[in-house]
């Protein structure tokens, strides 16, 4: 199953999932549980955070109703993925859960 | 204000880490305005010909047990017999380490504060020979800046701080800044008193860039990874608080006392 799709299907709480490029700001695709307006201003903003300077590697944001998690690839740093659940979802799983898939994209050292 | 301090930053960026000396002002023709002693990158004193006030009389306001005439008593003997003062009052029990140390930097960020708004020349470097002051009775660079800043900016300043004593706790760092402001200098800080000026001051700018982005889409608060460091952040008026937090599972903590603070908000 695509990354993407088995992230909204099995985590709870998840609105969207996104991998979205820093370099050209480009959404690269992009799955969602719902149609919302909100995904693509959010997913625009958390892709300038990821495009600073400092190239902070994970970052988190939360808002009242919504946490917004993105990832770079190591391999492939300008690449990043952007997943948006409800505030309800469990914080730290779902933070560990995407750190566990994109370790398994990963070229093993 | 932010311009001056701008220009301390600068100048201490350039002296050597294990230099000694002083960082100094002329006036035009060519009289002392004053300086800024520093020792292995550590604040140790500023002069300026425009401050008045004394250390016994910064003592003496910080503890009111105190009275000018043991403290001049005590400064006539150190003078007569070079001996140092600050241990000595230390020694003689007229005074305990952190009042001493409160009034070293209260004195040296008022004496700095006048020197910042002298017309005088841009700073420049002068070596001395040997360390003579006490490690624990200097300062850094972050602390020296944050305590002028708060005396510009008292009421702001008092309420940042007292905000970062609400929220760091005693394994983390937390620095506040006044947002729209050019230079990143300190409004207050809380155990970043080792992390120097340059790394606040980026660590500053990059908070500030991604709440700036983050607050149109309604974000209370950005957590991000930053090598070992996890570093949080978010504004309050015109107020940008930033906590550090390194270790094991730092970003982890970090994330969960921030989802509390905002589910409480």
């Amino acid at each position: 199953m695509n990354v993407l799709a088995e992230i909204c299907a099995t985590m709870d709480h998840c609105l969207a999932a996104a991998w979205v490029d820093t370099r050209t700001r480009v959404v690269l695709e992009q799955r969602a549980t719902r149609d919302d307006a909100f995904i693509a201003p959010v997913l625009e903003a958390v892709t300038e955070a990821m495009s600073s300077r400092e190239r902070p590697p994970r970052m988190v944001l939360l808002s009242a109703d919504h946490v917004h998690i993105a990832q770079r690839l190591t391999r492939d740093p300008h690449r990043v993925l952007v997943v948006i659940c409800a505030r309800a979802a469990n914080l730290g799983l779902v933070v560990a859960v995407i750190r566990s898939i994109l370790d398994a994209m990963e070229p093993s050292t | 204000m932010h311009a001056f301090a701008a220009e301390v930053i600068h100048a201490l960026e350039r002296v050597p880490t294990d230099a000694c000396g002083a960082l100094v002002r002329k006036h035009a023709d060519g009289a002392m305005a004053g300086a800024l002693l520093v020792e292995r990158g550590r604040v140790c004193w500023a002069l300026s010909a425009r401050y008045p006030r004394r250390l016994t009389d910064v003592l003496v306001a910080e503890q009111d047990t105190l009275t000018h005439a043991q403290l001049d008593e005590v400064f006539a003997m150190c003078h007569r017999d070079h001996m140092p003062l600050g241990e000595t009052l230390v020694a003689r029990g007229l005074v305990s380490l952190p009042v001493l140390h409160r009034a070293l930097l209260r004195h040296t960020c008022e004496a700095l504060d006048c020197l910042l708004r002298e017309d005088a020349s841009a700073w420049s470097w002068v070596n001395h020979r040997g360390h003579g002051y006490h490690p624990l009775l200097t300062f850094s660079p972050t602390e020296v800046l944050a305590g002028v800043h708060a005396i510009i900016s008292p009421t702001l300043a008092a309420r940042a701080l007292a905000r970062l004593r609400q929220v760091v706790r005693p394994d983390q760092a937390g620095f506040a800044i006044e947002r729209n402001r050019g230079a990143k200098i300190p409004l207050a800080q809380l155990h970043c008193e080792d992390v120097d000026l340059v790394t606040l001051a980026d660590l500053a700018t990059h908070a500030d860039e991604v709440m700036a982005v983050a607050a149109t889409v309604g974000v209370q608060v950005a957590l991000a990874q930053l090598g070992g460091l996890a570093c949080a952040s978010w504004a309050e008026d015109n107020v940008l608080f930033v906590l550090l937090c390194d270790g094991e599972l730092a970003f982890n903590r970090l994330l969960a006392q921030m989802a509390t603070m905002t589910n409480k908000a």
